[in-house]
């Protein structure tokens, strides 16, 4: 159950959305839906209870709308992670390695690509949707409806203008995650290495 | 002429009757005390009550579940059909729960997760923190900043060290069956379809005489309707095996049933050429009646396969009118009482040898065949007693004028049988007949298999590999049984056997299995653990570089330390538990039992291996055994059937001396050989069920020879009394042969060929002396 996935599918559903409003979802997805490749930075606070100081982790993504996502964690520890219609790898020493199917998060991920791939009927029924603001700074709410949703997590909240501008997971035991992407840019094509990594 | 016992024996035998109907009344007081149950007919091969109880709970779900998978190429589309399907299931009332959800208890788990960190710790895991704890450190900081590695249910702050993560990972996985996070629904993709898994508990079991039925409509009703929205549906449940069992068992019943009433009353009517003579049915119905109320009076139901074997019984029960009808031919002119008082001997013996013969069935091993015993020897007797009491009453105005076709027929086959002995002398007939059985016995091959028992329709098995194949379960009737003095020594019997199976596993001999030490460690390994977490805090410096406070770590261990040695009674309490509560069997008389489940088609003779020198581990496999009774039932079979031949002749001594009782007992034997070199020549395989029948052949077809040996009216009027009586018999039980259950089949078939070769060899059973011929006078 991974809801970090699970939120970045939302992104992807958007793009394909085709409900109505005043500066409504179909805008809204038509306007995330006009880059072919994003390149930012992240930066994934995880907002614990019990610790005065948020665990803070950086690094670099790639989303692809044809391919998937590059997620590269530099610090404190380097990492890379790929979600392509194949499944979740990590890299090690020996190149790519893809997680085995039972992980807990593959589910998610068939259901991240399969909404990027045009099924959006999932997260529609899983959430209930409102967005506020307008094109150059709106805000999204996701609201879980399944029961298994809510006991997992209370709200996803996304802001954005032209592209995504943060990610805030609430966990229903009071954690949460906060995702900020930084300098994202949808002016670069994938650089051979990186098509690479989604080829190979 | 009638004497006053006639004039008052139909009338006991009436009050006999009434007393019968109204005992048959009060048993179907609360409906049809069927069962279908198979394994109610199959001999129980072992007494330990461990054992049984262990079985018990093994088939319970096969019984009881039906497992649909509802596919469709658009996930939601499968998924909604799936709470339609699984809504209106619930609102039928014949399920007890349908499930097409998980709605997971998150609290519960979490509690148990926390719980049982120590006792649950996989043993992968639990060597990783032992050996290589820097190791395991080093993967919990990964884990702490990596997205993808998958939610884990317990907040970081209450596991920094990420115990209950690995226990979450390490649970087995059901198949190939994921979790829909959105729905909560269980997804299986194959085929190019998302199959959603729907599961429904039926509130009785598959012996229910109307449940089966019902839940096979309710299914075909469900399967319409999905098709409307080209959704497939796929179920699997030994409910649709019994429904359609009983389907069958009901279709065959008419047949056989009809088909012999039908074949019968023709053949009455055309030799006898009266309305009147239709009576002689009546016998038949009594019969049945005397039979199903003796079998729900000793086994308090009756199996519909008794029905099935037992609706044979018409063309036997009919035989005792025939055996004074057709005096007909000589006793001119026909009176039912002289008539009667003319056979009555023969037809006493007649009732005493073909009961001997039903009731051998009795003593072999299977319940089945003691049932159908009892129906047939209460039935015959039924049938005895209104053909003797009742019967000659009702046909008392009646002069009887048969057709002289039969006669002549009859005629000419001895004429014929007469010219071929001049021709051929009978030791020469006898070498040859020798040859015939000599050469079909070389060529006879046995087999035997529970699944004979079974017809299982094709579309049901195809389905049932279908889910087997998407799913990944397959659950299988064996499985381990292991016994232990206490708990810890069971889970580390267990264990022992886990590693061997895991062995298995990756050879690709065995699919999967579930056993309670993958739930729960012994108390020594939870032990090792704390002791291994005592040394932790030498290797946690890379968590408290990330920022995890040290005095969280410190509390965590302490908690930890504190944390009770957990039983299995305990982790079974939690959600965690559910897929193993079935395989606890707790305390016994010596200690403690579980089971460990198997998954998937498993080669028997590999498996029993597997239990070699692990002291309390046995397997358990029913079928297995079954099919081993049945081969061993054979060699009881024939022994049952000389013990029968031996009695019968006993009763013989008394009309006909020793050496004709010899001889007329030799004469089924003899075509009892040849139905069995028939069988040989034929290519089909001798199965228990073929020597059964062959057992029952001797028994009626002893019967023949004495009524070619009494030759009341001449060698043609015999010889056209047992024609007629081999025709009905073999009316009912040659149907049998059409049946599509193999067992039945088969058992129809040796009869149907044991009941020609008596026939043809039935006019060598010589010629009895009537001395004490009583000269009928003219009534």
């Amino acid at each position: 159950m991974n809801v970090f996935v699970k939120s970045l599918g939302v992104l992807a559903l958007l793009t394909l959305s085709s409900l109505a409003n005043a500066f409504d979802l179909q805008q809204l997805s038509d306007q995330l839906a006009k880059p072919d490749v994003i390149h930012g930075q992240f930066i994934q606070e995880k907002h614990l209870r019990a610790l005065p100081q948020p665990l803070i982790s950086k690094g670099s993504f790639v989303l692809a709308k044809n391919h998937g996502l590059l997620w590269l964690l530099k610090t404190p520890l380097q990492q890379d992670y790929r979600i392509s219609a194949k499944g979740i790898a990590r890299r090690d020493v020996n190149g790519w390695q893809l997680l085995p199917g039972k992980s807990a998060g593959a589910e998610q991920n068939r259901l991240f690509l399969a909404v990027l791939q045009g099924d959006s009927s999932g997260l529609q029924r899983d959430f209930e949707l409102a967005l506020s603001g307008d094109a150059q700074q709106w805000h999204l709410t996701l609201t879980p409806r399944s029961v298994l949703l809510k006991q997992v997590f209370n709200q996803i909240n996304i802001t954005g203008g032209t592209l995504v501008n943060t990610i805030e997971l609430l966990e229903t035991q009071g954690d949460s995650t906060v995702l900020r992407m930084q300098d994202s840019t949808a002016d670069q094509p994938l650089s051979d290495a990186e098509q690479h990594d989604f080829a190979e | 002429m009638t004497l006053p016992s006639e004039r008052r024996l139909p009338w006991l035998f009436l009050i006999l009757l009434l007393a019968v109907v109204v005992l048959g009344a009060w048993q179907w007081r609360d409906g049809a005390p069927l069962s279908a149950n198979l394994m109610e007919l199959v001999p129980g091969t072992h007494p330990d009550a461990v054992e049984q109880r262990a079985e018990q709970r093994m088939q319970d779900p096969l019984n009881r579940e039906m497992l649909v998978l509802v596919g469709h190429t658009d996930r939601q589309q499968a998924v909604a059909m799936a709470q339609t399907l699984g809504e209106q299931w619930q609102a039928s009332g014949l399920f007890e729960k349908v499930q097409w959800n998980l709605q997971a208890d998150l609290p519960a788990l979490r509690t148990q997760l926390l719980q049982g960190r120590l006792a649950m710790l996989s043993a992968d895991d639990r060597q990783l923190l032992i050996e290589h704890p820097d190791a395991f450190i080093q993967q919990r900081v990964q884990a702490l900043f990596d997205p993808f590695t998958g939610f884990s249910l317990v907040p970081s702050q209450d596991d920094w060290l990420g115990l209950t993560g690995r226990i979450q990972n390490s649970q087995p996985q059901h198949g190939a069956v994921q979790l829909d996070i959105g729905s909560g629904a269980l997804i299986a993709d194959a085929d190019g379809k998302s199959w959603v898994l729907l599961r429904a508990r039926t509130t009785g079991n598959a012996f229910d005489m109307s449940l089966p039925l019902q839940v096979a409509t309710l299914l075909q009703h469900s399967r319409e309707q999905a098709a409307k929205s080209d959704v497939q549906l796929l179920a699997a449940s030994g409910l649709l095996y019994a429904a359609n069992g009983q389907q069958q068992a009901t279709r065959e019943m008419t047949w056989v049933g009809g088909g012999a009433t039908v074949g019968i009353l023709l053949l009455l009517l055309l030799a006898f050429r009266r309305w009147r003579v239709l009576l002689a049915f009546i016998p038949v119905l009594v019969g049945m009646l005397f039979g199903a109320v003796a079998c729900v009076a000793l086994f308090g139901h009756m199996h519909v396969m008794t029905l099935v074997l037992g609706s044979s019984l018409i063309g036997v029960a009919v035989d005792y009118p025939l055996h004074y009808l057709s005096k007909s031919w000589s006793l001119k002119p026909w009176r039912s009482w002289p008539a009667l008082r003319l056979t009555v001997s023969g037809l006493t013996l007649s009732l005493i040898t073909s009961a001997i013969g039903y009731l051998a069935l009795a003593w072999t091993p299977f319940p089945a065949l003691t049932q159908i015993a009892v129906f047939s020897a209460a039935g015959l007797l039924g049938a005895y007693l209104s053909a003797v009491c009742l019967l000659p009453a009702l046909l008392s105005g009646v002069e009887l004028r048969p057709a002289q076709w039969p006669l002549r027929l009859a005629e000419r086959m001895v004429n014929l049988r007469e010219t071929l002995l001049e021709h051929v002398r009978t030791p020469i007939l006898f070498a040859l007949l020798i040859a015939f059985c000599a050469g079909g016995l070389v060529q006879l091959q046995s087999k035997n298999d529970i699944r004979q028992w079974v017809g299982a329709p094709q579309h049901l098995t195809d389905e049932a590999q279908a889910i087997a194949r998407i799913t990944g379960y397959q659950p299988t009737s064996q499985f381990f049984l292991v016994r232990a003095e206490n708990q810890e020594q069971l889970l580390e019997r267990q264990a022992a056997l886990s590693e061997r199976l895991e062995q298995l596993v990756n050879l690709d001999k065995l699919q999967g299995f579930l056993a309670l030490n993958q739930l729960v460690s012994p108390p020594s390994q939870q032990q090792q653990v704390r002791e291994a977490l005592n040394k932790l805090p030498q290797f946690w410096q890379p968590l408290l570089e990330v920022g995890v406070p040290l005095a969280a770590l410190q509390t965590e261990l302490t908690q930890l330390q504190s944390l009770p040695a957990e039983d299995i009674d305990a982790a079974l309490v939690g959600p965690l538990g559910e897929p193993y509560r079935t395989l606890w069997l707790g305390p016994t008389q010596g200690g403690v039992a579980a089971m460990v489940s198997l998954q998937g088609l498993n080669n028997p003779a590999l498996l029993r291996v597997q239990a070699l020198d692990l002291p309390g581990v046995e397997l358990v496999d029913r079928l297995g055994d079954l099919n081993r009774v049945f081969a061993e039932t054979q060699i009881s079979a024939a022994e049952l059937k000389l013990a029968s031949c031996v009695l019968i002749v006993l009763v013989l001594i008394l009309p006909f001396g020793l050496g004709g009782a010899l001889r007329i007992v030799s004469l089924p034997l003899l075509a009892a050989l040849c139905s069995l070199a028939s069988l040989g020549w034929l290519g089909q395989p001798l199965t228990l069920f073929s020597l059964f029948g062959l057992l029952l052949v001797t028994a009626i077809s002893v019967d023949y020879a004495i009524l070619m040996r009494e030759q009341v009216g001449g060698a043609a009027v015999s010889l056209l009394g047992t024609l007629l009586a081999a025709l009905t018999t073999w009316l009912s039980f040659g149907l049998l042969a059409v049946s599509s259950t193999p067992a039945v089949s088969n058992f129809g078939l040796s009869v149907s060929l044991g009941l020609a070769f008596s026939f043809m060899l039935a006019p060598w059973a010589g010629r009895h002396a009537h001395a004490a011929t009583v000269a009928e006078p003219a009534a």
